[in-house]
């Protein structure tokens, strides 16, 4: 329209009928929303984590860095570091491969295949403590697992008492909890794939799995984006079946860094040093994340 | 279309035979362990673990099935916290499904010069864990009189960015060609967004309800924090009160995570006739 | 109208809930002149019941409100609401090794002047705990001591003579470890279960019973002293037990009462309460004996359990003194405190009450439990050490604990839970 009429209608009008003023106008709830109970909050946090409690004189006091250079300082923030690390870069490909493989399988049109999705989907609502006592009992060296180990002629296994196997058991955990829940998003995301696509494909003489990953899989980019980014960060934040199973044990060997972030603010009480990690981790999760978006984008 | 030969019909019948098959047997395996403990939660609580070595077939099939456990959850309270966590999840789900879908719309169906700045501040919300901020965030609940109230509760589960950041997803996917046509035939941007881009979005919004209601189901740590009294306590606190100091009643404690975890069964399972939509029918995508 | 004005109005709607939301929430006095004392603790409500109706009877006005919070965050959510002098705790459960660091945080209310009255009507040397800096903080409600329970018919099937209950004829741990082996050649799944297995609460006896000390230096609260030979030679003696197949690896505490109650251990070493848990039981045998110690040592057992502190932010702080005082000062209050719930008193007046119970609870298996019991608290009980670093100490042990338990090397990894002490305990000057 033309700059007299712009100029006539009133600046509210001006707002609704401008792109980024309608786009504000649905973000504000939710945008207000996410600042004021994450954001925020989250600002509280890292300034909180410049300064030091002590107990001894019951003082507080501005510190600046130090707490960042006591963690930088301490070996068994490296270790959880490390832990970290090794957790993220083996679970993260491996559930979303499980995920998709499971989305492909139950995309299809089987018979009862709603009700086999929900059994997939299932573990994710079971109460967390009452999953951590089901695997604490099926990893007991007289549980479940060794006894169907057993039959197998497999011997015993120590998994959580063995600081070479709890970290792989608590990968197992994890993922029987997730798989199941990502791979509802995936599927979301196969049903938009569409039909027509897949039969001209079809007629052009693919197979299967050329099928795949030339048609369905570069539609599958965005959700799989979500998923791969949401699975990430709450893999980088796993601490429940840590707590309850393993206390970051045996010797620190799932100590992960949400769990020593958990033990340093609530139960050693010590909230600045805390925040200071949560500071660090946040900063890790988030330059993957990047990454993860930009290697996602350049496909395109 | 040629007519089917008989032996490609009978491939695809073998194939989908074999696929259910598998299919089955993956379902059941995910859902094994819960039917230990279901079993359990069907004897009475010392002995649960007298049946895990050797195994038996009486491990996962309830022999002499004791409902004891079951009759004592529907006179303790159990039952009252279930109702809260139910309401207090509907609720949220409710207005985080309106203002995330929204926010995504925003953040989709619109371009303008900053939008990424605020996609990453979406992005930025879901990276902070809620543990970590929770303590700061229950002193400001606290400053607002929100402590010990329903509200208190609903508050934090709406602000969820990964639903944000799951719908926006989905939404970019929608046809640039349908809206402007919708536009140009005098529609609103709310009608776009009602009548476009939420009927197309049903398996997601499927999903983003199912992330909010999870958030909520699973609160632990915040009603503890807050100071929730008895009455309008969760779920999930009041099955972890169910263990004592000196001796804890797991048959109680499996009856009552399995009703727990049936709810949201029946919710996934009722919702999922949403799933079958599909944009096939649009054809082009960008 | 534009669609959008829809979602501004959904905004002002919500803006306009939350003022409504503040005026119905709770606050610590009601509009009708009764006042509301707000209680937190890790217990049953059915427990309290008795305890709260008894004080509501006494003290018309007044009522208490109680909240009950999981064992196992009860003091993570504490510190947090007390850090934040939260209004809404008036009367909260405190755990006694940490007292000195609610107090030294302020999260307590000073109650100095009811000492004499405390040192005359709780049992002897049950309120050392309670105090810090020579101030009192917290009044004891109940204690705790630990027997050695045994199963009948596994140590007959292993021709074991089970031990008398009498402190005089106290076994030694060798002699335990030894006929838990018999126990389990003749049969048993397992031959000696704790309690509260990789607590420090059960496991700081033992080197305590060798001399070896609490683990805190006694010269300064914040220097530990777990290295010495006492202590390397009792978690060696702890690494072996599992090491040798005594007891098992990887099974959480909560299922160790319930392993000995189906048969499956020859010894089990538990509170008094698990009288009342066994005698439940009828196809359990059992019978109980005084808490093991090591030859050449000294025997020492573990004792204290919750205490009742006052916030000093509370907003009906006064009443809730009344309260604590009520059931922790006075003899009906003291009973109906353990009305339903099976554990030691810590009101001298309450206890023969309870020890007469505890002979009666199980037959012919608790007789002399009692007498037991008078015993160890008044000769054996040791206390936790005294020490604002505690949470971090109980936390670091427990962990070292659990590794030894489950193969680490105890010298090597007592020399590595020092080196963490001293560094969260640096954190803490």
């Amino acid at each position: 329209m033309s700059t007299r009429e712009k100029a006539r209608k009133p600046a509210l009008t001006r707002i609704r009928h401008s792109p980024a003023g309608v786009a504000l106008l649905f973000l504000a709830p939710g945008l207000l929303f996410l600042l004021v109970l994450r954001v925020a909050p989250a600002i509280s946090a890292v300034a909180s984590s410049l300064f030091h409690y002590s107990l001894l004189h019951d003082t507080t006091s501005f510190v600046g860095l130090d707490n960042y250079r006591t963690l930088f300082a301490d070996s068994d923030f490296h270790h959880a570091v490390l832990v970290t690390l090794v957790f993220n870069v083996v679970i993260n490909p491996v559930q979303i491969a499980i995920s998709l493989a499971l989305a492909v399988l139950l995309n299809q049109k089987l018979a009862g295949v709603r009700f086999w999705r929900a059994l997939v989907f299932l573990p994710i609502a079971v109460p967390p403590a009452v999953s951590a006592v089901i695997w604490d009992v099926a990893f007991q060296p007289n549980g479940l697992i060794n006894a169907f180990l057993r039959v197998i002629g497999v011997p015993a296994q120590p998994f959580l008492t063995s600081s070479d196997q709890a970290l792989w058991s608590i990968m197992i955990l994890c993922s029987w909890i997730g798989v199941g829940y990502w791979m509802m998003f995936l599927i979301s995301g196969l049903q938009d794939v569409p039909a027509s696509l897949q039969e001209a494909a079809q007629l052009d003489g693919a197979n299967g799995w050329q099928r795949f990953w030339r048609v369905t899989f570069p539609m599958l980019r965005r959700p799989l984006a979500f998923v791969l980014v949401a699975d990430t960060v709450s893999n980088f934040l796993v601490f429940a079946p840590v707590q309850i199973l393993t206390n970051g044990g045996p010797e620190n060997a799932t100590n992960l860094v949400m769990f020593d972030i958990y033990r340093r603010a609530f139960t050693l009480g010590n909230m600045n040093l805390a925040q200071a990690e949560v500071v660090l981790l946040m900063l890790v999760t988030l330059v993957v994340v990047a990454v993860q978006f930009r290697l996602l984008r350049s496909k395109e | 279309m040629a007519a089917e030969s008989t032996p490609r019909t009978r491939r695809r019948i073998g194939r989908r035979t074999l696929g259910t098959v598998v299919a089955a047997v993956i379902g059941i395996a995910f859902a094994f362990p819960l039917l230990w403990v279901l079993t359990s939660s069907l004897r009475p609580g010392n002995d649960i673990f007298s049946y895990l070595s050797p195994l038996s077939i009486g491990s996962f099939l309830p022999i002499d099935p004791d409902g004891s456990s079951y009759v004592a959850l529907v006179h303790s309270d159990f039952g009252r916290a279930i109702i809260n966590s139910v309401v207090v999840s509907a609720i949220t789900v409710v207005f985080g499904l309106l203002f995330s879908a929204m926010a995504a719309f925003g953040l989709s169906a619109v371009k303008f010069r900053g939008q990424g700045i605020l996609f990453g501040v979406v992005v930025l919300s879901f990276l902070i864990p809620f543990d970590a901020i929770s303590i700061p965030l229950a002193d400001l609940f606290r400053t607002v009189h929100l402590q010990n109230t329903y509200l208190g509760l609903i508050l934090p589960g709406i602000g969820n960015g990964l639903a944000i950041f799951l719908m926006r997803q989905f939404f970019l996917a929608v046809p640039g060609e349908i809206v402007e046509a919708a536009r140009v035939d005098g529609l609103g941007w709310w009608g776009v967004f009602t009548r476009i881009y939420l009927p197309l979005s049903k398996p997601i919004l499927v999903g983003a309800g199912m992330t909010l209601f999870l958030f909520q189901w699973q609160a632990y740590m915040w009603p503890l924090l807050i100071g929730t009294e008895p009455s309008k306590q969760l779920a999930p606190i009041a099955l972890a009160n169910m263990r004592g100091q000196f001796t804890v009643d797991f048959g109680q404690v499996f009856a009552g995570s399995l009703v727990l975890t049936v709810i949201p069964l029946v919710l996934i399972l009722i919702f999922q006739r949403h799933y079958t939509q599909s944009l096939a029918s649009t054809g082009s995508k960008d | 109208m534009s669609q959008s004005g829809l979602s501004r109005r959904r905004l002002l709607g919500l803006g306009a809930a939350l003022p409504a939301a503040g005026a119905l929430a709770a606050c610590g006095g009601g509009g009708d002149g009764t006042t509301t004392i707000q209680f937190v603790a890790p217990e049953d409500p059915k427990n309290l019941e008795p305890v709260i109706r008894g004080f509501e009877r006494a003290n018309p006005g007044v009522r208490v409100k109680y909240t009950p919070v999981p064992f196992d965050r009860v003091n993570d959510v504490l510190q947090a609401r007390l850090g934040a002098k939260d209004t809404e705790i008036d009367v909260f459960a405190v755990d006694p090794p940490r007292v000195s660091a609610l107090a030294a945080r302020k999260f307590l209310r000073d109650l100095s002047g009811y000492r004499e009255q405390v040192r005359r009507d709780v049992l002897p040397g049950q309120d050392a705990p309670s105090y810090f800096r020579g101030r009192l903080w917290t009044m004891p409600i109940w204690s705790s001591t630990q027997f050695l329970y045994y199963n009948v018919d596994l140590l007959r099937k292993a021709g074991i003579e089970p031990p008398s209950s009498d402190p005089a004829a106290r076994w030694t741990w060798e002699r335990t470890v030894a006929a838990a082996r018999k126990a389990q050649k003749a049969g048993a799944q397992y031959g000696l279960l704790f309690d509260q297995t990789d607590r420090y609460y059960q496991l700081q006896v033992l080197p305590a019973s060798l001399g070896g000390g609490s683990g805190v230096s006694p010269h300064d609260e914040l220097t530990p002293e777990i290295t010495n030979p006492a202590w390397v030679k009792a978690m060696r003696w702890y690494h072996d037990l599992f090491a040798d197949g005594l007891a098992p690896r990887g099974v959480s505490p909560d299922q160790m009462n319930v392993i000995f109650s189906s048969g499956h251990a020859a010894f089990f070493v538990g509170g008094p309460w698990d009288v009342g848990v066994f005698s439940a039981v009828t196809k359990l045998r059992w019978g109980l004996a005084p808490h093991p110690y090591f030859a050449g040592g000294r025997p020492v057992t573990p004792t204290d359990s919750w205490g009742w502190g006052v916030n000093p932010y509370g907003a009906n702080a006064d009443a809730g003194l009344r309260f604590v005082r009520y059931a922790a000062l006075t003899k009906a209050g003291s009973l109906q405190t353990i009305a339903t719930n099976p554990i030691i008193p810590a009101n001298a007046a309450a206890f023969p009450t309870y020890r007469r119970e505890l002979d009666r609870q199980g037959g012919d298996a608790s007789a002399g439990a009692g007498a037991l019991m008078d015993h160890e608290l008044r000769h054996t009980a040791i206390h936790r050490p005294r020490t604002i670093g505690y949470i971090q100490f109980e936390d670091i042990m427990n962990k070292a604990f659990a590794d030894i338990r489950n193969g680490a090397e105890p010298a090597a990894r007592l020399r590595s839970a020092s080196s963490a002490l001293v560094s969260a305990w640096g954190q803490l000057r």
